[in-house]
């Protein structure tokens, strides 16, 4: 492992290798900006960021704090309205959707609307946003968690956003349009839902099974051979690192 | 015609009864906090809040007392996290909530404006959200026979809009983000505008384009300079993300926001003189970081 990269630019620099160029991708806020802005400066310059407040093909010049942030306007392609993104969305245009939620489960269901029971929660979030309709149209979607366990749950309190499609919970005859959640990211490692579930797939270097799986509260199924990925190459470890330090904060 | 420039205590006093529905416009930008100020200086109860992204404005307007019911997608302080009035509000069952998603409710809001009384859409199905708090219902489309969602068109008795540019006439400009500003102007049986610079009409005519409700849909428009402070404007003023991070810590605790809403509103005769509360230099700082220079565009 590269001994002077902090954890949050691992994480940003092995969640930047899931996008690759010429993909068109609906970006959320935090971690799935940074590793999208990451992707387009590395490897990815013809990557197509879409925000939801309606600005397409955005090059942010720094991480935006929210999705209608100046930073997202200041270098874009097109200004839209939330309906010509949601629309361009909704017709499968959008290659990825990158998500983040407070929680996610085995299935790969996402959080973001309470703690607890939702008519009397413990705690109130602040809901989908753009988010269950990114998981149900996004062709793909990758989601991007940092390693804390208390936001790895077996079953989510709350399904703001499905995630595989069990159809348990769906209407009758309803299938979602995309392919729903494919990888899952944290900084220690990769997972995939090839097992039907969150499935180990590889780990981070220097990251053994112990610490990629650590208090996550069920038993994780391991892909038959767990792989180890590369070593962040220097150049996107720095402009994760320079990305990471701009948005000022831990992810 | 009846004169649509007004000031923003009486088109507040006009169009914004108890009770009213209230589409909120902006996203990111223009978000009309001035308007909200005086609604809280008027002491408006019941009010049911809607947008699809929204904002701090809510959880001020929930702080002060104004709301009965929020209709939105996400309802957080972007960037920074939760809004902390409307979650004691939730936790303590004192408000209503609609979840929605931002797809949902923009679609809710174009439907509005299309004048149709539903849209089918493939987003809504799977998971909680579908049957936590909303109305909406399976459909099937009678050419192929796909199975869709329903969701309602939603009619505001009044939006709240901030923008650039506006004549006398009411037709108001937007420069930057859109967001749902304009489905849910558009949708709304009133519209009270708030704009940084009223202009000629001449000036209007000169880039039409750029008009998103027309004066004829417009009930009011106030000249209030800043009045989306402490969100932006494109051409005017940057975003004040420090007043974001602040109203983190402030809307924590619910007495100190009481104090806080209080002395910065309630007290203050208009928008103009909480303005003049800010910290000194705040305001030039934010003119600098203003954007694009619209003054050479047309």
């Amino acid at each position: 492992m590269t001994a002077e990269l902090s954890e949050s630019a691992r994480f940003v620099g092995l969640a930047a290798r899931e996008i690759m160029d010429g993909q068109v991708c609906f970006v959320g806020i935090g971690v799935p900006s940074l590793a999208a802005m990451a992707a387009k400066r590395h490897h990815a310059p013809d990557m197509v960021l879409v925000y939801e407040s309606g600005a397409v093909d955005s090059d942010p010049p720094v991480p935006p704090l929210s999705t209608g942030s100046p930073t997202v306007v200041a270098n874009t392609s097109m200004v839209t309205s939330c309906l010509g993104v949601f629309a361009m969305l909704q017709q499968g245009y959008l290659d990825r959707g990158l998500l983040s939620a407070a929680q996610v489960d085995r299935f790969g269901n996402l959080n973001s609307t309470v703690i607890g029971d939702y008519a009397k929660p413990k705690v109130r979030m602040v809901g989908s946003g753009g988010a269950h309709d990114i998981a149900l149209l996004a062709r793909e979607v990758i989601i991007m968690m940092p390693h804390d366990p208390r936001r790895f749950v077996p079953e989510v309190d709350f399904i703001t956003s499905p995630g595989l499609w069990s159809g348990e919970k769906g209407p009758e005859g309803r299938r979602p349009r995309g392919r729903g959640p494919t990888c899952l990211m944290t900084p220690r490692a990769r997972f995939t839902f090839a097992a039907g579930e969150l499935t180990l797939d590889a780990l981070a270097d220097g990251v053994g099974e112990d610490e990629a799986l650590e208090g996550i509260r069920w038993e994780v199924p391991r892909a038959s051979t767990v792989r180890r990925l590369p070593p962040i190459e220097p150049k996107l470890a720095a402009i994760a690192t320079e990305l990471v330090e701009s948005w000022g904060a831990a992810l | 015609m009846t004169k649509k420039l007004i000031g923003l205590k009486e088109a507040v006093s006009l169009y914004i009864p108890d009770g009213a529905t209230v589409f909120v416009g902006g996203f990111g930008q223009c978000i009309p906090f001035a308007t909200a100020h005086e609604i809280i200086r008027q002491q408006r109860k019941d009010l049911v809040l809607c947008r699809s992204g929204a904002d701090i404005l809510f959880d001020l307007l929930i702080a002060a007392g104004c709301v009965r019911k929020v209709v939105f997608g996400y309802l957080g302080n972007p960037g920074v996290g939760l809004a902390h009035a409307y979650r004691r509000a939730v936790e303590a069952g004192e408000i209503e909530t609609e979840d929605w998603t931002n797809f949902a409710m923009v679609l809710r809001l174009h439907a509005g404006a299309l004048g149709v009384p539903f849209l089918p859409t493939a987003t809504l199905a799977g998971g909680d959200t579908p049957n936590a708090s909303i109305d909406i219902r399976p459909v099937t489309c009678p050419f192929t026979g796909e199975p869709l969602t329903a969701v309602p068109a939603l009619r505001p008795d009044v939006a709240i809009i901030h923008g650039q540019f506006a004549d006398e006439d009411g037709n108001v400009q937007m420069y930057g983000l859109p967001g749902d500003t304009v489905d849910g102007a558009l949708a709304s049986e009133n519209v009270v505008a708030t704009v940084e610079r009223i202009v000629s009409r001449e000036e209007i005519r000169s880039r039409p384009e750029r008009t998103i409700v027309p004066g004829f849909r417009v009930a009011a428009v106030c000249h209030v300079p800043w009045g989306a402070h402490p969100s932006y404007v494109e051409g005017f003023y940057g975003r004040d993300d420090a007043a974001y991070s602040a109203w983190d810590q402030l809307a924590r605790d619910a007495k100190k926001l009481t104090e806080w809403i209080d002395a910065e509103i309630r007290r203050v005769p208009e928008f103009g003189a909480y303005l003049k509360r800010l910290e000194p230099g705040l305001l030039e700082a934010l003119a600098a970081a203003r954007g694009r220079n619209l003054e050479t565009l047309s």
